[in-house]
C-alpha cells in the first residue's frame, strides 16, 4: 500500500474537508449575504469554540474507545454550579472545586463501568439524571448568579484580538490531547479498545485502567467547560438541555470519529469542533434564526451518521450488482 | 530427558468448572527450543490448559514454572511479563490499526512516547523474520489475509521476546502456502531458543512440525512421545482410546427432480463460476479448506453476499440472491457456521429458536397461537433430539452439540423449505452429537429436501454426502456422484498427493 | 463426553463476584426503600396512590412505546420530547375536526416521524442513538419554526375530555394502563412482537434467518411513535397549549422509566409491563420524597441513582445467563 493511500481514509479526510469547507464558507458567505466580517466575528467564533472544544473531547475520546458518555451534560451543569458556589472570592478555587469534584465522580463512574464490564450508555444516562438532581440540590433549585466580577471579566478578556483565556485554555487542552493521542501509545490503545475490545485486552492493553481514566477525563473536561462558561455568563444554569451534547457529537462525527468505535483522532476532534463553532458564528452573522440553525445541524448530523452506517455498503453493493450482466440473464 | 531446566513446566495442574473436572493432574514439561504438539478431542482439556498458561484462568491446584521459577499468572499481562505469548485462533489483532501499531500494541514495557521510526524499523525486522518482508509496517491490517495475520501475531510475540509461544489451532483457517510460511516462522523461532506449544487436531501437521507430541483425553495426559516413535494411527488411538470407526458412507444415484439450478455463480474473488444442478431427496457435500469458496457458495445461495452474480433458479423460477428475506421466502433455509454470533438467539428460549422459521404457521392473521406454537416446538424438538423439557430455557444454556441440533432443527419438517444449506454442520460438536446431526440431515433429504452442506472435514464429507463436490481457490475441482477415495479428495483440496509424509488421515475431530 | 466447559478468565471471576455483591446490596436497598415508603405518613392512602398513577401517566404512556425501540435492539430514542411536542401541536390544531380525529392525527404523525428514523436504522444499521439525537434536533427546530415563539392554542374544545377524571381517576391513567396491556399483548402474542424480540436479541442471526429487519424495526419505531403522539396529545391537553418549552425532561424521564423497569438496553429481553412498573416506581419514589419534604433536586437525584442501580442489577442478572 503506497504512502498516499494510507492517508486517504475517511477518518483523516473528513475532518480536513469539513473544516476547509466551513472555513471557506465562513469567509465568503457573509459577503454574499450583505454582511461584514470583522475581528469580532472571529472572536465570537472562538468564544463558541471554548466550551464546545472541551465537550467534544469529553465525548469524542470515549467514542473512539467504544464508550458513550451522556453524563458530560450533567458534569457540565454540576461544574458550573460548583464553580459559582466555591469561586465567590477566588475564581481559581471555583474552577478547581468543579474539576476535582466532577473528576472524582467521573472516576467512580469509570471504575464501575470498567470493573463490572457495564454498558456505558444506560449507566451514563442514569448518572446524567442524578447529576442534574445533584446540581439542583446544590443550587437550591435557583439559577445562581456569580458575583466575582474580576473572574468573569478575566476569562473573556481579548487576547491577540481573536482569543480569550477561555478559548486559549481549550486550545491548550486540545493540544495536550493531540500529543497524548498521536505521540504516545494511548492513541493506538484507545482505537484498539473501540475496534475490538477483546482483542485489545488479550494483546495486553490495560483496558480497565484506560476506561476509568477516560471517564475521569471526560468528567473533568466537561466540568471545566461548565465552570468557565458560568464565569463568563456570570450565572450557572441548572439544566443546559441536550444542545451541548448534540453539537459535540456533531463535531466528533465531522471530526472523523466512527460511531462503532476504533476510528478517529484527537486532531480530528479539534477540527470538527472548530468547524461547528465557525458554522454557529456564520449562522449568527447572517442572522439565521435559531430554529433554522437547528434544522441545518440536525440534517448535517443525520447525513453524516447515515453515511457511517455499517449496512449501507451492503445495500449499495447489492444495488450495483443489479447492473452486472451474467449470461444475458437479467436478475429480478 | 536431559538435565536442562525446562522452559515451561506444569506440575499437577487441575481445574474444575462447577461439577465438571476439565483438567486433572496435568503435568507437562517443555525444553527451550522444543516444538511440542498438544493433541486431543474437543473437551479433552487442551483449551483449559492453554488458558491457564496464558493467564486467563487460574488453576485450582498445581504449579506453573517458567525456567524453573514458580509463577502466578492472573492476567494476559502477567503472562506477557513472564515471556509467554499466546496466539489464539481468534486473533488479537485490530483492523483499524497499522501492522506496526498492532505489533506494538499492549506491550507491557512499551514506553509512553511512541518513537515511530524505531517502531517501523523494529517491525520491519520482525516481519522479515516471519516471512512478511513484502509488507510495509504502515499498512492497515485490514488488507492482510488470515494467514498473514497469523504471522503478524507471531511477529508480535517475537517482538516481546517470547520464551514460550503457544499456538492454538493456527492452521485451521489457512491455505497451504500460508501454512508453510507459518511453519517456517515457527521453526525459525524455535531455533532461536523459544519453546513452542502447537495445539492442533491436524495430525499430519503435528507429526511434520513437532519434536514431541502430548496427547490429552478426558482432562488427563495419556501419551507423551517424541515424534520419531509415533505414527498417525497410534496418535488417533491415543486420542480416542480406540480405533476410529468410520460410519459407512452411502452413495445413491441422483434421483428426484432438479430443485435448484445454479449456473455461473460468482462472488467477487471468492467464488468463480460455480455451477451445479441440485436435486430433491439428495445430500450434497461441498468440501474445501477455508477460503476455497465452499462456505461462500452457500452464503451466496442464502442471499447473504450482496455481490453475488449468476443464474440461479429455484423450481424453475429465477432467484434474487441480493436479499436474504426474499431467498428465505422462496424456500431456502440456511444454517450458519457460527451458531452463537449468527445462528441462534442466545437469550431467547429454545422453543422460540426452533419456531423462528415457522412463525406464519403457528399464528393466525398475525396473532401467535400458544397451542400451535407449543405443538410445533415439541415436534421440532423431538425431531432434532433436543430435550422437550428445556424448551422454555434460553438456548444459550445448552451445550454446543444441543445448540447445533436446535439450530438445524429449525428447518426440519417444514414444507416451506425445499433447499437446506448447512455450513459446517458439526463444528464444535462432539462425536455423539455429530452422529445425530448427520442423521437429521439424511432424514431431511429423505423427506424431499435438497440438502447442501459445506465442510472442511473429509471424514464428514465421506460419511454424509451422496454427491461430493470439491473446491479450491473459488473453483470447482471435482464432482463425485459415486464412490471416491480420501486420497483423491485430499489431492483436490490441497493439490498435494500426500501431505508431509504423514498417513492419509487429514483431520480428526 | 463431558460438557464443554465455559471459559472464565480470573478477571471475569472478579467481575462476577463484584456484580453479585452489588446485586445483594441493591436488593437490600430495595427492601429498605419499600419499608421506608410504607412507613411514610399518607403514603398508603387512596388519594396518594391515585396521585402516583396520575403523575406517572404522561411519561408512562410515552415510555410504553419507547420500550419497543429498546427491545428491537436500537437502544433508545433521544427524540421523544420533540416528537411529543410536534404531535401536541398537531393535536391542538386539529381539534377543530373533533377529538377522535385529532387524536388519530397526533398518533399517526408520531408513528410516521418515528417510522422514518426506524427505516434508516433497520435497513442500514445506522447508529440509533446519534440518529435520534440528530432527528430530535431537527424536529425541534422545525417545531420552533412552526410555532414561531408563540404557543399553539387548542382549535376546539375536545381536549377537556382528556383532562377529565371519571371515577376520580384521570383519563390518562386509564389510557396508560390500557395501552400497557394492549402493547404487552402485541409483544408477547403477535408475530410482530416475536420478530421484534428476535431482531433485538441477535440482529445478524435475524438476517441469516431471513427476517425482514428493516420492516420490523420500522414497525417497532412506528408503535413507539404512536404512543409518543398519544402522550403528546395529553401533554397539549394538560397545558391547554403547546410549544417547545414543554419538552423539559420528557425524553430522559421516558428512558428512565424503561431502564428502571429492568429491560436490558441491548434488546431482545424485557416487556412492556416492566416499563409500566418502572414508571410507577419512579413516580412512587418521587412521591415519597415529596411527602417527606424533600425538594425537586433530591427527587431527580434519587431518580438517577435508581436508574444506575437497576441498570447494574439488570446486567448482573443477564451476565449469569448468557455465556
Amino acid at each position: 500500500m503506497s504512502a498516499s493511500r494510507r492517508w486517504l481514509r475517511t477518518e483523516y479526510v473528513l475532518p480536513v474537508v469539513a473544516f476547509a469547507t466551513v472555513l471557506v464558507a465562513f469567509l465568503i458567505v457573509p459577503g454574499l449575504a450583505g454582511e461584514q466580517l470583522n475581528q469580532g466575528s472571529y472572536f465570537n467564533a472562538f468564544q463558541g469554540f471554548a466550551p464546545l472544544g472541551l465537550v467534544t473531547l469529553a465525548v469524542g475520546l470515549p467514542l473512539i474507545a467504544g464508550e458513550f458518555d451522556v453524563s458530560v451534560l450533567g458534569m457540565q451543569a454540576l461544574g458550573g454550579v460548583l464553580a459559582v458556589r466555591a469561586g465567590g472570592h477566588s475564581g481559581l478555587l471555583g474552577v478547581a472545586a468543579a474539576v476535582a469534584g466532577c473528576g472524582l465522580l467521573g472516576l467512580l463512574q469509570g471504575i464501575a463501568i470498567a470493573r463490572l464490564r457495564l454498558a456505558s450508555l444506560p449507566v451514563t444516562i442514569g448518572t446524567y439524571i442524578a447529576l442534574l438532581g445533584l446540581t439542583n440540590v446544590i443550587a437550591s433549585n435557583n439559577t445562581l448568579t456569580y458575583g466575582n466580577l474580576s473572574a468573569s471579566v478575566w476569562v473573556d478578556q481579548p487576547v491577540l484580538t481573536w482569543f480569550s483565556p477561555r478559548s486559549l485554555i481549550t486550545f491548550g487542552l486540545c493540544a495536550v490531547a493531540i500529543v497524548l493521542f498521536g505521540a504516545t501509545r494511548l492513541g493506538p490503545e484507545l482505537k484498539a479498545m473501540g475496534s475490538d475490545r477483546r482483542a485489545g485486552r488479550v494483546a495486553g492493553v490495560a483496558v480497565e485502567r484506560r476506561v476509568a481514566a477516560l471517564f475521569t477525563c471526560s468528567a473533568a473536561l466537561a466540568a471545566l467547560a461548565g465552570a468557565l462558561f458560568s464565569y463568563s455568563s456570570a450565572s450557572a444554569s441548572l439544566d443546559p438541555g441536550l444542545q451541548p451534547l448534540i453539537l459535540a457529537v456533531a463535531a466528533a462525527v465531522l471530526g472523523g470519529v466512527s460511531l462503532s468505535g476504533g476510528r478517529g483522532a484527537a486532531w480530528g476532534l479539534l477540527l470538527g469542533a472548530l468547524a461547528v463553532a465557525l458554522l454557529e458564528e456564520l449562522f449568527s452573522i447572517i442572522a439565521l434564526s435559531n430554529s433554522t440553525t437547528q434544522i441545518v445541524f440536525g440534517c448535517m448530523l443525520l447525513f453524516v451518521v447515515s453515511a457511517d452506517a455499517p449496512d449501507l455498503r451492503t445495500t449499495m453493493t447489492a444495488a450495483a450488482t443489479r447492473y452486472r450482466r451474467t449470461d444475458g440473464v437479467e436478475l429480478p | 530427558m536431559s538435565a536442562v531446566v525446562p522452559r515451561l513446566d506444569l506440575e499437577a495442574i487441575s481445574k474444575r468448572f462447577g461439577a465438571v473436572e476439565a483438567v486433572r493432574e496435568v503435568s507437562l514439561s517443555i525444553e527451550p527450543g522444543e516444538i511440542r504438539g498438544l493433541c486431543g478431542h474437543n473437551g479433552a482439556g487442551k483449551s483449559t490448559v492453554i488458558n491457564i498458561i496464558a493467564g486467563l484462568i487460574a488453576p485450582d491446584d498445581g504449579q506453573v514454572r517458567i525456567d524453573g521459577q514458580a509463577v502466578e499468572l492472573r492476567s494476559p499481562r502477567d503472562a506477557q511479563r513472564h515471556g509467554i505469548a499466546w496466539v489464539d485462533q481468534e486473533l488479537s489483532l485490530v483492523d483499524t490499526l497499522s501492522i506496526a501499531e498492532n505489533v506494538m500494541l499492549g506491550g507491557i514495557d512499551a514506553r509512553l512516547l511512541r518513537r515511530r521510526r524505531a517502531e517501523r524499523t523494529m517491525t520491519r525486522d520482525l516481519l522479515a523474520k516471519v516471512g512478511l518482508e513484502r509488507h510495509d509496517p504502515g499498512e492497515l491490517l485490514s488488507g492482510l489475509s488470515l494467514g498473514e495475520r497469523q504471522l503478524v501475531e507471531i511477529a508480535r510475540a517475537l517482538g516481546r521476546g517470547a520464551r514460550v509461544l503457544i499456538l492454538d489451532e493456527p492452521t485451521a483457517t489457512l491455505t497451504d502456502v500460508e501454512i508453510e510460511r507459518v511453519f517456517a516462522a515457527i521453526r525459525r523461532v524455535a531455533a532461536d531458543g523459544c519453546s513452542v506449544l502447537f495445539v492442533s487436531h491436524r495430525l499430519g501437521e503435528v507429526l511434520a512440525l513437532c519434536d514431541a507430541v502430548t496427547v490429552m483425553r478426558d482432562g488427563r495426559i495419556v501419551d507423551d512421545h517424541p515424534v520419531a516413535e509415533l505414527s498417525a494411527d497410534a496418535l488417533v488411538t491415543a486420542m480416542l482410546g480406540e480405533q476410529l470407526e468410520l460410519a459407512p458412507h452411502s452413495r445413491r444415484d441422483e434421483i428426484g427432480e432438479t430443485v435448484l439450478r445454479v449456473r455461473g455463480l460468482s462472488v467477487g474473488t471468492l467464488v468463480n463460476d460455480f455451477s451445479h444442478d441440485f436435486r430433491s431427496g439428495h445430500v450434497y457435500g461441498i468440501a474445501g479448506q477455508v477460503g476455497a469458496g465452499a462456505a461462500e457458495v452457500l452464503r451466496a445461495l442464502a442471499g447473504l453476499m450482496p455481490d453475488a452474480t449468476g443464474d440461479v433458479r429455484l423450481h424453475g423460477r429465477p432467484l434474487d440472491l441480493r436479499h436474504p428475506v426474499r431467498v428465505k421466502r422462496q424456500g431456502i433455509g440456511f444454517v450458519t457456521n457460527d451458531r452463537k454470533a449468527e445462528g441462534l438467539f442466545l437469550g431467547r428460549p429454545v422453543g422460540e429458536n426452533l419456531t423462528v422459521a415457522q412463525l406464519g404457521r403457528v399464528s393466525r392473521r398475525g396473532v401467535l397461537s400458544a397451542r400451535l406454537e407449543r405443538d410445533c416446538a415439541e415436534m421440532l424438538a423431538a425431531a432434532a433430539g433436543v430435550d422437550a423439557g428445556r424448551l422454555g430455557q434460553p438456548v444459550g444454556l445448552l451445550s454446543g452439540g444441543n445448540q447445533q441440533k436446535a439450530l438445524v432443527g429449525r428447518y426440519l419438517q417444514t414444507a416451506d423449505v425445499s433447499v437446506l444449506l448447512v455450513d459446517e454442520p458439526t463444528r464444535g460438536v462432539d462425536i455423539g452429537g455429530r452422529a445425530v446431526i448427520h442423521r437429521l440431515l439424511r432424514e431431511a433429504a429423505e423427506a424431499g429436501l435438497a440438502v447442501i452442506f459445506a465442510t472442511s472435514d473429509l471424514d464428514e464429507l465421506l460419511e454424509l454426502a451422496m454427491t461430493a463436490i470439491t473446491m479450491r481457490s473459488g473453483r470447482v475441482v471435482g464432482v463425485y456422484p459415486d464412490e471416491v477415495s480420501r486420497q483423491v479428495l485430499l489431492s483436490d483440496l490441497t493439490h498435494l498427493s500426500e501431505r508431509h509424509g504423514a498417513g492419509p488421515i487429514e483431520a480428526v475431530r | 463426553m463431558s460438557a464443554i466447559p465455559i471459559r472464565r478468565p480470573p478477571a471475569l471471576d472478579r467481575v462476577g463476584a463484584g456484580r453479585k455483591i452489588l446485586a445483594v446490596l441493591g436488593l437490600a436497598t430495595g427492601v429498605a426503600i419499600v419499608i421506608f415508603a410504607v412507613l411514610t405518613r399518607r403514603f398508603l392512602t387512596w388519594d396518594n396512590i391515585k396521585a402516583i398513577f396520575s403523575s406517572a401517566s404522561l411519561v408512562g404512556i410515552m415510555a410504553l412505546g419507547l420500550t419497543f425501540i429498546t427491545l428491537v435492539g436500537s437502544l433508545v430514542s433521544l427524540a421523544v420530547a420533540p416528537v411529543a411536542v410536534v404531535c401536541a401541536m398537531a393535536f391542538l390544531s386539529a381539534l377543530g375536526l373533533g377529538l377522535v380525529p385529532a387524536l388519530a392525527i397526533a398518533m399517526a404523525l408520531g408513528a410516521v416521524i418515528n417510522a422514518g428514523q426506524g427505516a434508516l436504522i433497520g435497513a442500514w444499521n445506522v447508529n440509533a442513538v446519534i440518529l435520534t439525537i440528530g432527528a430530535g434536533f431537527l424536529i425541534d427546530g422545525f417545531a420552533q419554526t412552526v410555532h414561531g415563539g408563540k404557543i399553539i392554542l387548542p382549535a376546539g374544545g375536545g381536549y377537556a375530555t382528556l383532562n377529565s377524571t371519571p371515577l376520580g381517576v384521570p383519563v390518562a391513567v386509564y389510557v396508560m394502563v390500557g395501552l400497557a396491556i394492549a402493547f404487552q399483548l402485541v409483544l408477547k402474542r403477535t408475530v410482530l412482537g416475536r420478530q421484534i424480540l428476535l431482531v433485538g436479541s441477535n440482529r445478524r442471526a435475524a438476517r441469516a434467518a431471513g427476517l425482514p429487519i428493516g420492516r420490523i424495526t420500522t414497525a417497532a419505531f412506528a408503535l413507539a411513535g404512536a404512543s409518543i403522539g398519544l402522550g403528546g396529545a395529553f401533554l397539549g391537553a394538560f397545558n391547554t397549549g403547546a410549544s417547545t418549552y414543554l419538552e423539559g425532561t420528557l425524553t430522559f424521564d421516558a428512558i428512565a422509566a424503561v431502564l428502571v423497569g429492568g429491560t436490558a438496553i441491548t434488546g431482545g429481553r424485557g416487556s412492556i409491563l416492566r416499563t409500566l412498573g418502572g414508571a410507577l416506581a419512579i413516580a412512587a419514589i418521587s412521591d415519597v420524597l415529596l411527602l417527606r419534604g424533600l425538594a425537586t433536586g433530591a427527587q431527580i437525584l434519587f431518580k438517577g441513582v435508581l436508574v444506575v442501580a437497576v441498570v447494574v442489577l439488570t446486567q448482573v442478572r443477564l451476565s449469569g445467563r448468557d455465556t
